[in-house]
């Protein structure tokens, strides 16, 4: 394996693509590369190129998640889902722009199973051990997006500048289909850069795990109102961030044997959510 | 003098009995109470080395030419090894040895559960190991696994034969009752994760074998490695100096030691084989599941005229049948009683002991029944557990050494009593309640265990025996026996352990056993020398032995002399006092067990299934407590154990394949910091007066096993709902919650039984 | 070549690409306090602080800490919370303490009198098995005497 440091955006973009990743916190790919669930024969570390830090609405992707859980500018629903994001040291580490790339917990998944994200034609979750995974967007794949970062952006209308495009992060997801298994695909060497997050008049993030800190979330839901709009995303819940049309769209859930409790956990926090806006 | 007698040994309730040579045990025992260093808080005297990362665990023993193992484990439930290479692996860079089945007893070509170990290289690193295994050609041929108990126990896949056990007449109890209840409780599969994984070094030196390895039972691990390797056991010598927890995982020595002792006589270096942290949350053993169907039935005042049920333990491949049925044959006076217990071998990762294996799971079960009989029969649940005291062991009629449960339960009446105060509290969606829930265990301990305590010419001493101290703070607990005995202070006493080769034989740390056994042979170590060095200070000062004493470092004469310690040590310049002790023999004819119990304060919110323990008072009687701040440790340690047993932690096997899937810490989760609730700890700290010349018992079980009881009961108080299954999850709280909403729609007049 | 700045001191070694700071720390410096429980980011035994800041040195790539200074529990030796620790009782195996206390030492560094809340959000990504955490906050919260 390799290891390259760029000096500049361009050097990175360049020596990104076929068998490179790029690197900034590490605690995600790390692991996953280690596990043989990333092929990698090249990191770029770019943690020293990814803007970091805050400038008015705009979040520099680099900034780690510790950064801005105590950051009084930002909305609070961002806020809150940093400070309750992974441990301590995780956040230290882990950038807001990588949070958002995370894969899933799907133990099936990351246990390297034959899977349909991992390109096979079965949910090994639907027929087995899938209290954690998703009430919608299930169909093909039961994993749960594990990131309450996502979801709170989701929420807020955030969007997002990369080296390559400016984009709604809403729209950075997809569920995985035949043609293309990746929830979060990115062009190659194409580079988070920074975030712009308008702010709302209120919102809020809410989110159920199973220990008080340091758990993937069950049902994370971020609310945010703006001009008397207000919108819901869920983490948790679907294979990407899921965004609710209204709290009647519970409803159409389509929970598995095992998941139809993360209905009523989202149905409580949906209403806790929007009394708290 | 040394006497042979036979005697009844106990480990984890299960007895054997064997010869032993003990001292005549002539000591009486100390007053009750706090001593001059007995029974004091004192911190742990190896602290400042383990804090700072001075402390020398298996995990950093470094030797020079130290290989690392890896081991290729079974990917499936069950299968049949057809074809295996090893030449690749051989092939590879920097691999210096390779093993497979046919090779050492501990490889297997026949799988039987995920985990197995089939092969194992020994590489230069630990990577070039772990890749050189997978180069390893396996062609394997999977075969149907059983991973149903029910099922098990139905096609009679059994690990052991069904044990009936039957006193009185349970059905005639059954029909002398005013109310029954009956229920169905289960118990989750939950893995040690010791924080230092299983691992072994094996060094072939000097004719002999060394093995460094993170163990509970250095003793134990020397007969077994002599056993396979057909050493004599004094050629085999066993190093654990310090111990990264076991929690009853590490008793024996696995199948990485006889790895690391193959792949290091081939290679002629010494190799270790550590397991990683997927490995040990497979194969390095686990708190086994169980099925309990069980029965209470009870006279309208409370008294139960039956206690019985069916008790499946789904264990695994291996392991053993730890005694779920115990509590209940044990806690109270119930005359009538019938269990059954069935052992089912499963093709899933063997069992291993953990803390209170089998009274963890059964207390669970019965004492949350308990508190459904008490609902049924509108009876305070505590009230209705004294009005079942057992004065003598109801299984064969022995009295007990010592209980003080009565005053167990007259400590938790104040906190019993904020029940109402505590409901009350309740806002929103935030329900409150209190439950409570006893303990009964074994943790008498027993010999044989030895000891030695030599005194130099400084005055200072040193407790010289070859046991563990597995982070319990034993060590600790012998310094300050020694200390007490010699009337010297504490940080006068040093104690060496943990080397088979330097000191003598020392009882495995398992079953709450380390201080009651090691602590009396200890103490009786001291005494030898303090009567050594009382003899040469009579005849050096002239005075009959029996008017002196040592005390607050100094020896004293009854007539108000004293002289420091030194004035007799010094003499001897570089020689040594020498005491010799051995654990004298456990009461005949009686029943030594600990006893306990604990009330919690729960809150759940009924909307989101959130279970948040506020409080845990434990009140339990293990006779003297030796270190009153390691003591609340332990406490608290099996509490916040108990927690994630509790709500957090639970294996995930697949359904088809019996693959596990928690295999790693982000899936499995244990308690955190954020997790703890307020813990009282209030021990009754009376000596068994005839218990050795300690009266001490082991506490590093007792306070795990009424934890989930007492927090399901609380839950019930809470919100009215049956939790019958652990953990107690989001999806099972909610679950419960939908159960006690239906059960209260269900029409009077139309509800079953 | 590979520079590493630990404890104040400065060192040169070769490493491969790939290999965890954890693991250079521990065989190549021989600074074994580091420990190393899970080998994969979940538990916090591994604790190191670079420029300050609390991370996990077993997913932490040697090649990418750069300038940033390390510190192990080997450079907290003297540290008051370790006097703390031991006063507290806050380790039992003490497998988990180096990393607790490199945690801990930067959580008092910003903030010398954390509240109970404060002390549990910090300290949540250093997992202990025996169960030390009361005695831990007991330690954090008592720290300067």
């Amino acid at each position: 394996m390799e290891l390259l440091r760029p000096s500049s955006l361009e050097e990175a973009t360049a020596a990104l693509g076929n068998g490179s990743r790029a690197l900034v916190g590490g605690t995600e790919l790390v692991p996953l590369v280690r596990d043989g669930l990333v092929q990698a024969d090249t990191l770029v570390d770019v943690r020293d190129l990814i803007p970091r830090g805050i400038d008015g609405s705009r979040i520099g992707a680099g900034t780690t998640l510790a950064e801005l859980e105590v950051e009084p500018q930002i909305p609070e629903a961002l806020r809150e889902a940093c400070r309750l994001a992974a441990s301590p040291q995780l956040r230290n580490m882990g950038s807001v722009g990588g949070n958002l790339l995370q894969s899933t917990r799907c133990w099936y998944w990351r246990l390297k199973y034959p899977c349909y994200l991992h390109g096979g034609d079965v949910c090994h979750a639907k027929a087995g051990e899938h209290r954690e995974h998703a009430i919608f967007g299930n169909e093909r794949c039961a994993s749960a997006h594990p990131s309450d970062v996502a979801a709170a952006l989701v929420a807020l209308g955030a969007s997002m500048r990369t080296t390559s495009r400016e984009l709604p992060v809403a729209d950075l997801y997809r569920l995985p289909t035949d043609d293309n298994r990746d929830v979060a695909p990115l062009e190659p060497g194409e580079l988070i850069l920074d975030l712009d997050v308008p702010t709302p008049d209120s919102s809020v993030y809410l989110k159920a795990m199973e220990r008080q800190r340091y758990a993937f979330p069950l049902v994370g839901v971020a609310a945010a109102r703006t001009a008397g709009t207000t919108r819901i995303a869920l983490a948790g819940v679907a294979p990407i961030p899921w965004l609710l049309a209204s709290p009647e769209a519970l409803d159409e859930a389509t929970p598995l044997p095992r998941t139809a409790y993360k209905v009523d956990i989202a149905r409580a926090l949906v209403r806790r959510a929007l009394e708290a806006l | 003098m040394a006497r042979l007698i036979k005697t009844e040994k106990e480990v984890e309730g299960r007895y054997t009995e064997q010869w032993i040579v003990v001292d005549e045990d002539a000591l009486d025992q100390w007053p009750e109470g706090p001593l001059e260093v007995v029974g004091r808080e004192v911190p742990r005297i190896d602290g400042h080395d383990r804090a700072r990362g001075l402390a020398g665990y298996t995990a950093d023993v470094r030797l020079p030419g130290l290989l690392q193992a890896a081991v290729l484990r079974s990917p499936h439930a069950r299968a049949r090894v057809k074809s295996i290479d090893l030449s690749p692996a051989l092939a590879a860079d920097g691999v210096r040895a390779a093993v497979g089945p046919d090779d050492i007893e501990g490889l297997t070509d026949e799988p039987a559960y995920m985990g197995a170990a089939v092969a194992a290289v020994a590489a230069d690193t630990f990577g070039a190991a772990r890749a050189a295994i997978d180069l390893i050609d396996v062609e394997w041929e999977e075969l149907e696994p059983l991973l149903d108990p029910d099922e098990a126990v139905k096609q009679g896949s059994l690990l052991d034969e069904s044990v009936t056990y039957e006193r009185g007449d349970f059905e005639r109890g059954l029909a002398e009752a005013d109310a029954v209840v009956e229920a169905e409780y289960r118990t989750q599969v939950v893995l040690h994760n010791s924080l230092e994984t299983h691992q072994s070094i094996a060094h072939w030196e000097d004719g002999g074998l060394t093995i460094y390895i993170s163990t509970q039972y250095i003793w134990g691990v020397r007969a077994a490695v002599a056993k396979q390797t057909g050493l004599p056991e004094d050629k085999v010598r066993v190093i654990c100096l310090a111990m990264g927890g076991g929690f009853g995982s590490k008793n024996s020595p696995g199948d990485y030691t006889p790895i690391a002792i193959e792949l290091a006589k081939r290679t002629g270096q010494p190799v270790r084989c550590a397991l990683t942290r997927r490995e040990e949350n497979v194969a390095a053993g686990n708190r086994n599941a169980t099925i309990q169907r069980i029965t209470a039935a009870a006279r309208a005042d409370g008294t139960l005229t039956a206690l019985g049920g069916e008790f499946v333990n789904a264990i695994g491949f291996s392991g053993w049948s730890s005694s779920t049925e115990g509590p209940m044959q044990m806690l109270y006076a119930c005359e009538n009683m019938r269990t059954v217990k069935h052992s089912a071998k499963l093709n899933l990762p063997p069992m291993a002991a953990f803390r209170a294996p089998g009274f963890v799971e059964g207390t669970f079960g019965l004492e949350c029944l308990l508190d459904e009989l008490a609902a049924k029969l509108d009876i305070d649940p505590l009230e209705l557990r004294r009005r079942n005291y057992a004065d003598s062991d109801r299984m064969d009629e022995r009295p007990f050494s010592s209980k003080q449960l009565a005053e167990c339960y007259r400590r938790a009446e104040p906190h019993w009593q904020r029940r109402n105060e505590v409901r009350a509290s309740s806002s929103g969606p935030w329900k409150r309640g209190v439950g409570l829930a006893s303990q009964i265990w074994y943790g008498g301990g027993g010999p044989p265990s030895y000891a030695w305590v030599r005194v130099g010419s400084n005055g200072h001493a040193q407790v010289v025996t070859a046991m563990q101290d597995i982070g319990t703070g034993s060590r600790t607990a012998m310094a300050q026996i020694a200390a007490e005995e010699l009337g010297i202070p504490v940080d006068h006493v040093h104690v060496s352990l943990g080397d088979s080769a330097r000191g003598p034989y020392a009882t495995l740390s398992a079953g709450s056993s380390t201080i009651p056994s090691m602590g009396p042979a200890t103490r009786s170590a001291a005494a030898d020398a303090k009567r050594q060095i009382l003899e040469i200070a009579a005849q050096r000062f002239n005075l009959e032995e029996r008017v002196l004493d040592l005390k607050g470092g100094k020896i004293v004469s009854a007539d108000g002399g004293a002289w420091e310690l030194t004035e007799i040590t010094g003499l001897l310049e570089d020689a040594q006092i020498l005491g010799n002790g051995a654990r004298g023999p456990n009461p005949t004819g009686m029943r030594v067990l600990t006893f306990g119990v604990q009330v919690a304060e729960v809150a759940v919110d009924v909307e989101t299934g959130e279970v948040r323990v506020d409080k845990i008072v434990a009140i339990h009687d293990v006779g003297r407590v030796i270190n009153a701040l390691g003591a609340s440790s332990q406490v608290e340690g099996g509490i916040i154990q108990g927690l994630g047993h509790t709500l957090s932690e639970e294996r995930l096997v697949d359904p088809h394949t019996g693959r596990v899937l928690t295999q790693s810490l982000d899936a499995y989760k244990l308690p955190t910091i954020a997790d703890v609730p307020e813990i009282v700890t209030d021990l009754v700290d009376v000596p068994d007066p005839h218990l050795t010349n300690l009266g001490a018992k082991g506490l590093g079980e007792p306070p795990i096993i009424p934890v989930a009881a007492a927090v399901a009961n609380a839950i019930r108080d809470a919100t009215g709902a049956d939790v019958r299954s652990l953990p107690i999850s989001r999806e099972e709280m909610l679950k419960a919650l939908r159960e006690a909403e239906a059960k209260k729609r269900v029409p009077v007049g139309t509800a079953s039984s | 070549m590979i520079e590493l700045e630990v404890n104040g001191q400065r060192y040169e070694l070769e490493a491969q690409v790939g290999r965890s700071l954890a693991d250079v720390l521990r065989d190549d410096l021989g600074l074994i306090g580091t420990k190393v429980a899970c080998g994969e980011g979940h538990c916090g035994a591994c604790t190191v602080q670079l420029d300050g800041v609390p991370v996990l040195s077993c997913i932490t790539l040697v090649h990418t800490v750069g300038p940033r200074r390390v510190t192990t529990i080997e450079g907290l030796r003297d540290h008051p919370l370790v006097d703390a620790f031991v006063a507290a009782d806050a380790l039992q195996c003490g497998f988990c303490t180096p990393g607790q206390i490199v945690t801990a030492s930067a959580l008092v560094a910003a903030n010398p009198s954390p509240s109970k809340d404060e002390i549990r959000h910090a300290m949540a990504g250093n997992l202990c098995r025996c169960g030390t955490y009361p005695k831990i906050e007991e330690a954090i919260s008592s720290w300067q005497g």
